[in-house]
């Protein structure tokens, strides 16, 4: 056994990780809420894992390893009954989206654990400012080997999750005209980025035992990279993605996500390569500022296309494992479905054309996420 | 025509726009030396500063002129019962029945506590009893929002302990009111008045809150989200409403509080950005506060002291009691439930408010309930700040760091 063993699981089980809003209902801005919802969660025996984050005014929903989108969602719809119901005693408001629109990072508050104060002494106003609210995807693989090239092969399709997802095109009061704000958020951290280019397991252990000998990491858990492995879980681990606005559409994003790990690890249509990462950083940039319209370049033949393009074009590689996972009709309405839609971040610009106010667009937020009014 | 005409005349004639000044200074230094040298919240410096100048301090400010600046203390009160009203949220008193079920509890229990107490220990009279135990059933709104504030506290403790402080004063306001047919009984009236004169207080007042904020709400969506712009426009209405109250001799307090809580509840189209008086309301907070300091009456206090005392233990008792008992299912820890109940301890500048509303109807009456009443607002100008503030710090709502201590 090596350095970090990794574990065996169910090739393309699937889980997600949500960080939600806890807002008041008075003017709507982030409020001081976890440990008071999630002590009133407790007492209600809650399904599935509910856990505190580094700051107060938000919480993370994990649902459990599941097979299928459906039963993702069916999860995912009691977890969220049970919060919902908490914070409507609590006259809470609970919404998704990647950042909030007028928050001042300064009066952020650190959840109260050790390892919550510890990060927030070692990167000061980072801390604070990485209150954005994202999710994580986690796909079943095989082995070690799997992993590391559904890790680089993921890569390819990045964008194509930050544009699905984008729903923080507000921060701090502003436009920010990116449809996603919060990655650059990620950029500032100084073990953010992505994998380096080793091609098997037993590469990536001797890379990380280097750097746990620099003593530059202590775990996995300190790399923010935008997909990285999950030894303990033995999965692929998708972070660029904005937490949407929906659980509906936070369930379709893990079900591509399936679909697009089984026709990778089955077709194996390329071979891991350089290339991937010379285009990675401008696609990725791209992807932020210009969501579904941003153009990305293929890093396997240089060809230029927009992203609700490639996701046609993807859907027609995927539609078949699709139909296998018993997801078809949820991700061709994601993929086929984008152009038309549009994404989250598109939705919620129009909200405040509309309103005009910040305030209307987070309790809009809280009745799209808590499905009641 | 004298030679130096264009000198002032002697003696110096006093004026307000002077001591509005002077006192908003003494506040200002008073809150600050409270803060830096004693570690107490800036409110208890405000009271204090304004004791220094007033009859029973220095005697700089004499009865007359605080009868005149009695104006500002009606504007302040506005803004205050404005925003309490504004607090209460009738939807999450709808889906958590229990809230209300519990400011029902508080205030009663508190209520009756206080009104054996002074009956069975103290001998009072059953009428004086019931007005004082209605009177200190209340929270003192501007002591809880000004602190609150001023720690940048936010969670479920902070939440509820501005609920229910908006309900009890809702409470105290209404069983004032429904005492005063019993009053005119006592002392003078025929039944027309004992009738009519609650009903116009009860009707008048609220069809006053029902038209301001029909008027407001219109007034709000015509002007659109901009906050400023907002702001100014309720501050304006305020005042109007206030003036109207007073002119129309109507009850200030349930006319303000009818108006808030209409303008939340009423607002179906979400008009209002949440109100934020910022400077102006920091302002009136301010010399609110030592208007209340300077009208301190030390020596009634002192005489009474057994009585304040016993008054504040169970006006606590019954607040903790009520509280406790709804404690199961609230969403609450133990813990915060208690914090909560030692939060809702203040009382100041309303009880004083109820007090002299009272007393202008009935003046013999209103002396004897002074010397129930004013003990107790006495010790708890002082307390109150202190243990909400307390509170909030124990229950981990309260802002951490730098804004806390500066």
């Amino acid at each position: 056994m090596g350095e970090l063993p990794f574990k065996i699981s169910q090739p393309l089980s699937l889980g997600i990780e949500l960080e939600l809003q806890i807002v008041n209902t008075r003017d709507y801005n982030l409020t001081r809420g976890a440990s008071d919802l999630l002590g009133a969660l407790a007492k209600g025996g809650s399904p599935g894992d509910i856990k505190p984050e580094i700051t107060e005014s938000m919480i993370e929903m994990s649902s459990s390893p599941q097979t299928s989108h459906a039963g993702l969602l069916a999860e995912l719809r009691a977890m969220r009954e049970a919060v919902a119901a908490g914070a409507r005693k609590l006259n809470l408001g609970i919404a998704g989206g990647g950042a909030h629109p007028f928050q001042k990072w300064n009066d952020r508050r650190i959840y109260d654990t050790e390892r919550f104060n510890q990060l927030a002494s070692l990167y000061g106003y980072l801390a604070k400012q990485f209150t954005v609210f994202g999710q994580h995807i986690h796909v079943g693989c095989a082995d070690g080997d799997e992993a590391v090239y559904l890790t680089h092969m993921f890569s390819r399709f990045v964008p194509h999750f930050i544009a699905l997802s984008a729903s923080s095109p507000f921060h701090q009061g502003e436009d920010t005209l990116f449809d996603s704000s919060r990655l650059s958020a990620v950029h500032a951290f100084p073990l953010s980025g992505r994998i380096p280019l080793v091609r098997s397991w037993a590469e990536f252990e001797a890379y990380f035992a280097k750097m746990r000998d620099y003593g530059i990491v202590q775990s996995m858990k300190d790399f923010y990279w935008d997909v990285r492995p999950k030894p303990e879980f033995g999965t692929i681990e998708v972070r660029v993605c904005d937490t949407p606005l929906s659980i509906d559409r936070a369930a379709a994003l893990a079900a591509y996500a399936q679909s697009l790990a089984r026709y990778l690890r089955l077709e194996r249509p390329r071979e891991v390569s350089d290339d991937l990462y010379l285009v990675y950083n401008v696609n990725r940039f791209q992807s932020c500022r210009y969501g579904l319209d941003a153009e990305l370049i293929d890093p396997f033949g240089g060809v230029r296309a927009k992203v609700h393009e490639d996701l046609v074009a993807t859907f027609s590689r995927v539609a078949a494992h699709a139909e296998e996972l018993g997801c078809r009709s949820v991700v061709q309405g994601l993929l086929m479905g984008a152009q038309d839609y549009g994404n989250d971040a598109r939705r919620l610009r129009a909200r405040f054309k509309e309103t005009q106010s910040f305030a209307d667009v987070v309790r809009w937020q809280c009745e799209q996420w808590m499905q009641v009014r | 025509m004298p030679e130096l005409f264009f000198l002032p005349a002697l003696p110096l004639p006093s004026n307000q726009i002077i001591w509005f000044g002077v006192l908003l200074v003494a506040g200002v230094v008073g809150g600050e030396i409270a803060k830096r040298a004693f570690f107490l919240p800036r409110i208890t410096g405000y009271a204090a500063a304004g004791l220094a100048l007033g009859p029973d301090g220095f005697a700089l400010l004499g009865r007359p002129m605080l009868d005149e600046l009695r104006v500002f203390a009606d504007i302040s009160i506005g803004l205050i019962l404005f925003e309490l009203g504004h607090r209460i949220d009738l939807r999450w008193l709808k889906r958590v029945p229990r809230l209300a079920l519990t400011s029902l509890a508080e205030s009663g229990l508190s209520a009756i506590l206080v009104y054996f107490t002074l009956t069975q220990l103290f001998g009072v009279g059953p009428l004086h009893a019931a007005v004082a135990a209605a009177i200190g059933l209340a929270t003192s709104p501007a002591v809880v929002m000004r602190i609150t504030a001023d720690l940048g506290a936010e969670g479920q403790v902070t939440e509820r302990t501005l609920l229910l402080t908006a309900l009890n004063c809702s409470i105290a306001v209404l069983a004032l009111t429904a005492l005063i047919p019993s009053l005119y009984l006592e002392y003078r009236g025929g039944w027309r008045i004992i009738v009519l004169h609650p009903l116009y207080l009860l009707g008048g007042s609220f069809v006053l809150g029902l038209a301001a904020s029909a008027l407001t709400l219109q007034v709000l969506q015509w002007i659109g989200k901009r906050v400023e712009v907002q702001v100014l426009a309720l501050v304006a209405l305020i005042l109007v409403t206030v003036g109207v109250a007073l002119t129309l001799k109507l009850s200030v307090l349930l006319a303000l509080l009818a108006y808030g809580g209409l303008v939340r509840n009423l607002d179906r189209n979400h008009s209002l950005a949440a109100p934020d008086f910022g400077l102006i309301g920091q302002m009136f907070f301010l010399i609110l506060f030592v208007l209340a300091g300077a009208n301190l009456d030390l020596a009634a206090a002192a005489k009474g002291s057994a009585i304040g005392a016993a008054f504040v233990a169970v006006r606590f008792i019954g607040k903790a009691a009520g509280i406790m008992a709804f404690i199961p299912g609230s969403g609450l820890k133990a813990r915060q439930g208690l914090l909560l109940a030692v939060a809702l301890t203040p009382m100041s500048g309303l009880a004083v408010i109820m007090l002299q509303d009272t007393q202008s109807l009935f003046p013999e009456f209103g002396r004897a309930l002074a010397s129930l009443v004013l003990p107790a607002v006495v010790l708890l100008e002082i307390a109150g700040p202190i243990l909400t503030q307390f509170a909030l710090k124990l229950a981990g709502e309260a802002r951490p760091g730098p804004a806390a201590k500066s």
